[in-house]
């Protein structure tokens, strides 16, 4: 469908203008998109960003329909910056060269640029976000991410906005994460902070060895493991460090077992 | 019959030979240690030729035979003989097979390096054409075109200025440090004009130091590290510092950038790192080294090497 509307030209304009940010921590490469952008008469560009918090802060004041997004920024990458912000933004990733960033889009067709780009590229990928403008990311910002790593890669910190206040927890201060509905409560230091987020999809950004799955709920930092203590008839419960409690299922404790070498 | 017994003693005893090869006799002068070996020569064959005349009359009353006493005394000088240069022999052919084996080691030690020190190159010299920095330079270039055409062909000639000295690197062994901060100041400024303000040079290198020789593309994967890991990741920038003196001979460089603590590691950081360790290593062995570190938002990188001269 979309490769259709490339075909016919791509400078079919729509009646409802629409608004558009550009993110990219070099000046020239903001440049370059602007005045492509400029030859569109119905985009209006709202906002433009140097880092990836400013990126997030902008993004989240004025909703815009597209999003230029760079990958590689001082503060937060793109992928941190596209889980921080509100869904139904059109993203388009610009980016120079990064082989799994590359297969993630292709494999979860997701828009992009590929500097140096040519203006006939650029046209086409607006066409298609146009299509996208309203529309969810798919697969979640996580996933995608996950993606987009290398193999034996994980997840070095977790992100998390709380209004306007951005959550940068490091995996390591990370202690366990419970799930509740749609969120994950992150547990930090004794703070709680809530991410819209499953917790399977968290659990797979993860390093298998660092973090376990002890119950459908709970994920814990195995660093943070105190003992195995009996609890009632024929169950056992988890003790951290801190003195927490937490449930554990038989599944989770087989696992347990198996990350600590114990027999079964 | 009794001959068996005494020589397979005998064996036993000229291994003690081989305590002679140990290396604080090894640090000995020639004539010392032919001393050396004579005088456990003497002293072993002493041992057995008394053993042997010991053994003799033993010998001669289990046989039952008259004669075999005096026949034994008269042979003892040459047993005795024959005793000391079997010894000195035995201690000749081994240490003829161990210093056999020590230049085979050597050979392959040397052929060992000789590759590691080539792959090293060539990693080297890959990396010179990064992908993400040839692209984003293009890029760089390309957005220039409409905006500061001048300088978008400025650039381009800066790139491939900058490619061809890489590629005439291939085949040197060594260039002055003059020349590598010649390559380095190229591709700095390459990443200036994507970097602008954001990337800040400091440099203050000692004169003999300029003229040292160094390996070819030897700081230049360290610049790109402290710009793509350092700089870049910095909102506002930062500086990227190198000094480099000569003392005692050695040649020492520090460079330095400063870094945003808290951003994540990003992929093949050591990489860079690792792969000139190697090549210092596989090249200078143990007179040259490499050692990183990070205080304070700071990654140092300390390197060291023998300051050679251009030889005429």
């Amino acid at each position: 469908m979309a490769r259709a509307a490339v075909a016919a030209g791509g400078k079919e304009e729509r009646v409802m203008p629409l608004t558009a940010m550009i993110v990219d921590d070099e000046e020239l490469a903001r440049d370059y998109l602007r005045e492509l952008l400029a030859r569109h008469v119905d985009i209006e560009i709202v906002a433009q960003c140097s880092d990836g918090f400013d990126a997030v802060k902008e993004a989240s004041a004025r909703r815009p329909d597209l999003l230029f997004l760079d990958i590689q920024m001082p503060k937060l990458d793109g992928f941190e910056v596209l889980d921080l912000i509100e869904p139904g933004i059109a993203v388009i990733f610009v980016t120079a060269y990064d082989q799994y960033a590359l297969r993630a889009f292709e494999v979860h067709a997701v828009d992009y640029l590929l500097k140096p780009f040519h203006q006939k590229r650029f046209e086409e990928a607006l066409v298609r976000a146009r299509l996208r403008v309203g529309a969810a990311m798919t697969p979640p910002a996580p996933e995608l991410a996950a993606a987009a790593r290398a193999p034996e890669e994980y997840l070095q910190r977790v992100v998390a906005r709380d209004g306007a206040q951005i959550h940068i927890i490091p995996v390591d201060k990370l202690d366990y994460a419970e799930a509740q509905e749609d969120y994950v409560l992150l547990k930090t230091g004794g703070k709680g902070i809530l991410k819209r987020q499953t917790i399977s999809s968290l659990e797979a950004s993860l390093d298998p060895d660092r973090f376990v799955r002890i119950h459908r709920s709970l994920l814990i930092n195995l660093d943070r493991l105190a003992r195995i203590e009996p609890f009632k008839k024929d169950s056992k419960v988890v003790v951290l460090r801190d003195g927490t409690q937490l449930p554990v299922s038989r599944a989770g404790l087989d696992r347990l077992r198996t990350l600590l070498g114990e027999e079964a | 019959m009794l001959v068996a017994p005494l020589m397979a003693l005998y064996a036993a005893v000229c291994r003690t030979s081989q305590y002679l090869n140990a290396p604080s006799f090894l640090n000995k002068k020639p004539t010392a240690r032919a001393v050396l070996f004579v005088i456990p020569a003497l002293a072993a064959s002493a041992l057995c030729t008394g053993a042997a005349s010991l053994a003799a009359p033993l010998a001669a009353r289990s046989l039952a035979s008259d004669t075999l006493p005096a026949r034994f005394s008269a042979q003892l000088p040459l047993l005795f003989g024959m005793g000391v240069l079997v010894y000195l022999l035995y201690a000749l052919l081994s240490e003829l097979a161990r210093q056999a084996e020590r230049s085979r080691l050597a050979e392959v030690r040397a052929v060992e390096a000789d590759l590691m020190a080539r792959e090293a190159e060539f990693r080297a010299l890959k990396a010179q054409v990064n992908p993400h920095f040839l692209f984003n330079s293009l890029h760089s270039i390309s957005a220039l075109t409409t905006i500061d055409a001048a300088r978008a062909r400025e650039t381009c000639i800066l790139l491939a200025d900058f490619l061809r000295s890489t590629l005439g690197l291939g085949d040197k062994a060594a260039i002055t440090l003059r020349e590598e901060l010649d390559l380095t100041h190229k591709y700095m400024s390459i990443e200036q004009v994507r970097f602008g303000n954001r990337l800040r040079m400091e440099e203050s290198v000692a004169p003999e130091a300029m003229e040292s020789m160094v390996p070819p593309l030897l700081l230049q994967p360290l610049y790109e590290n402290a710009v793509k890991h350092g700089v870049s990741a910095m909102a506002d920038g930062g500086w990227v510092r190198l000094e480099a003196t000569v003392e005692d001979g050695r040649l020492t460089m520090r460079l330095s950038n400063q870094f945003d603590p808290d951003s994540p590691v990003r992929r093949g950081q050591r990489v860079g790192v690792r792969n000139v360790q190697r090549r210092l290593e596989a090249r200078y062995g143990e007179t040259a080294g490499l050692i990183p570190s990070s205080e304070d938002g700071v990654w140092r990188v300390r390197l060291w090497l023998p300051a050679e001269r251009k030889s005429a």
